[in-house]
């Protein structure tokens, strides 16, 4: 009876190594075909996106051979693993040129297939289906879209409403401003800066006035969002809207105010206005950070103002403003602070 | 006839940038990696050659100079992938390359510099 157990469970460990061989058998054969496919498909596309861009004089472009031969290589509404291969080879195509040869691979790919496959993608209730079809919507700038794009900026997912508001500045570029105080959800700062980064890409001239409409935001991201683009532009002219909100009640803006004005170098009247809102920031440790940056860009100390620093402050900002005095050789107004402490002057030893 | 060699490993690029040099009456041998070249190759004298600069086993700055003892030519333009500015400026410093473009590129300018 034991035998008999113990060879049942030997044929029965032989026969899952063998499935498991064949398995691995079948995998191995299936993913070679399939990489010899999409190697033809890139091929195909190759040879066609080249004779389309420098027709040969005499060899002009067939557009319906080119479609026929997409069409036998599996690129069918009903293979859909294709569809996308195709679509990831136009997008990274697109991305690696610049000038005539990226306007006229626009059109190119208005012609051929897959048709509305971006645009089907948008219908769909998974989120990261959606996600994608809106990326290869602005990668492949189809922005006849627009209005499909449009009605996902407040999607809930994060990752939906991302990429579409990318789209938007794709698309619209300093004129999609207009939509920020309608945003009705939080904006990550992974996202504005994807934004930012985005808008400065494609859009290096700014254009104040559509900025400027979103100013009136309540909303903390959308403040946030507006000091980000005036640090990445540099719009020296636009510092005071960030000197406004260095004592926001928010933690985050007020950081993100530091931030951005930490890259600019301020007029006497900023100067002024910057350590007037200084007592109202609400933490030592960005007040410390304000300091270190109005020490940095003041070309003479302003000793009234650290003065004041050292008998009003608590003891982290008093330390901050000694150390800046003592390094700017003020070395009376610190002794005579510390002295003062004591009641009886200590004598020197 | 000019004769050109380019080498990239993004097909697409590759076919794009023979089609152009044909347009441009060269005689063009297009591969995808150097191991594709061949011992003929080393006796030819090639006008141009367009080159990645990403390859396994040599460092892009290694390349430009080997490929300079390797393989007779008159000038080279780097076209890649990789367009950190630490090494552009270290490849333009030697002197060697007619050009260098970094992805995105316009293939007009390419165009100028073949012409």
């Amino acid at each position: 009876m034991f035998v008999e157990i113990l060879i049942f469970i030997i044929k029965l460990l032989f026969l899952t190594l063998f499935g498991t061989w064949f398995t691995i058998g079948v995998s191995l054969l299936y993913r070679s075909r399939r990489k010899h496919h999409l190697n033809k498909i890139e091929t195909a596309f190759a040879e066609i996106t080249s004779r389309y861009l420098y027709p040969l004089p005499g060899e002009p472009f067939d557009l319906v051979r080119a479609n026929r031969s997409f069409r036998k290589l599996g690129i069918i509404p009903g293979k859909p693993g294709n569809v996308q291969y195709l679509i990831d080879l136009m997008i990274r195509t697109q991305r690696s040129l610049l000038g005539k040869n990226y306007d006229k691979l626009e059109l190119l790919y208005g012609q051929i297939p897959p048709y509305r496959a971006s645009q089907k993608k948008l219908r769909s209730k998974k989120w990261h289906v959606k996600a994608r079809g809106l990326r290869e919507i602005y990668e492949m700038d189809q922005n006849q879209y627009l209005k499909e794009v449009m009605r996902e900026i407040n999607h809930e997912n994060i990752y939906v409403r991302r990429e579409a508001q990318i789209a938007m500045v794709v698309f619209l570029g300093w004129e999609s401003f207009r939509f920020i105080p309608y945003l009705k959800r939080e904006m990550s700062l992974w996202q504005q800066i994807k934004v930012v980064e985005k808008l400065h890409d494609l859009y290096p001239i700014a254009n104040i006035k559509y900025l400027k409409k979103a100013y009136n935001s309540e909303k903390p991201y959308a403040t946030e969002f507006i000091m980000r683009i005036i640090r990445k532009f540099e719009l020296h002219e636009e510092i005071d809207f960030i000197i406004k909100h260095l004592d926001s009640p928010n933690f985050d803006t007020r950081e993100a105010a530091i931030y951005c004005i930490s890259s600019f170098k301020l007029s006497q009247k900023q100067l002024v206005k910057l350590k007037s809102k200084f007592m109202n920031v609400g933490n030592v440790e960005q007040q410390v950070q304000l300091l270190k940056y109005i020490n940095h860009i003041s070309g003479q100390v302003d000793i009234a103002f650290f003065k004041l620093l050292l008998y009003t402050g608590n003891d982290i900002l008093k330390l901050c403003a000694a150390e800046i005095l003592w390094s700017h050789e003020c070395l009376e107004e610190v002794e005579e602070f510390y002295y003062q402490q004591y009641a009886v002057k200590p004598q020197p030893a | 006839m000019k004769k050109a060699l380019i080498i990239q490993e993004d097909i697409i690029i590759l076919r794009i940038m023979e089609r152009l040099m044909l347009l441009n009456s060269y005689n063009c041998k297009a591969i995808r990696t150097i191991s594709d070249l061949n011992i003929e190759d080393q006796a030819e004298d090639f006008d141009i050659i367009i080159s990645e600069i990403l390859f396994d086993g040599i460092a892009p700055l290694d390349f430009v100079f080997q490929i300079q003892e390797i393989i007779a030519h008159k000038s080279l333009i780097i076209v890649t992938n990789m367009g950190q500015d630490r090494i552009k400026n270290e490849i333009l410093n030697t002197n060697k390359v007619e050009g260098f473009f970094a992805v995105p590129f316009d293939l007009d300018r390419i165009q100028k510099l073949i012409a």
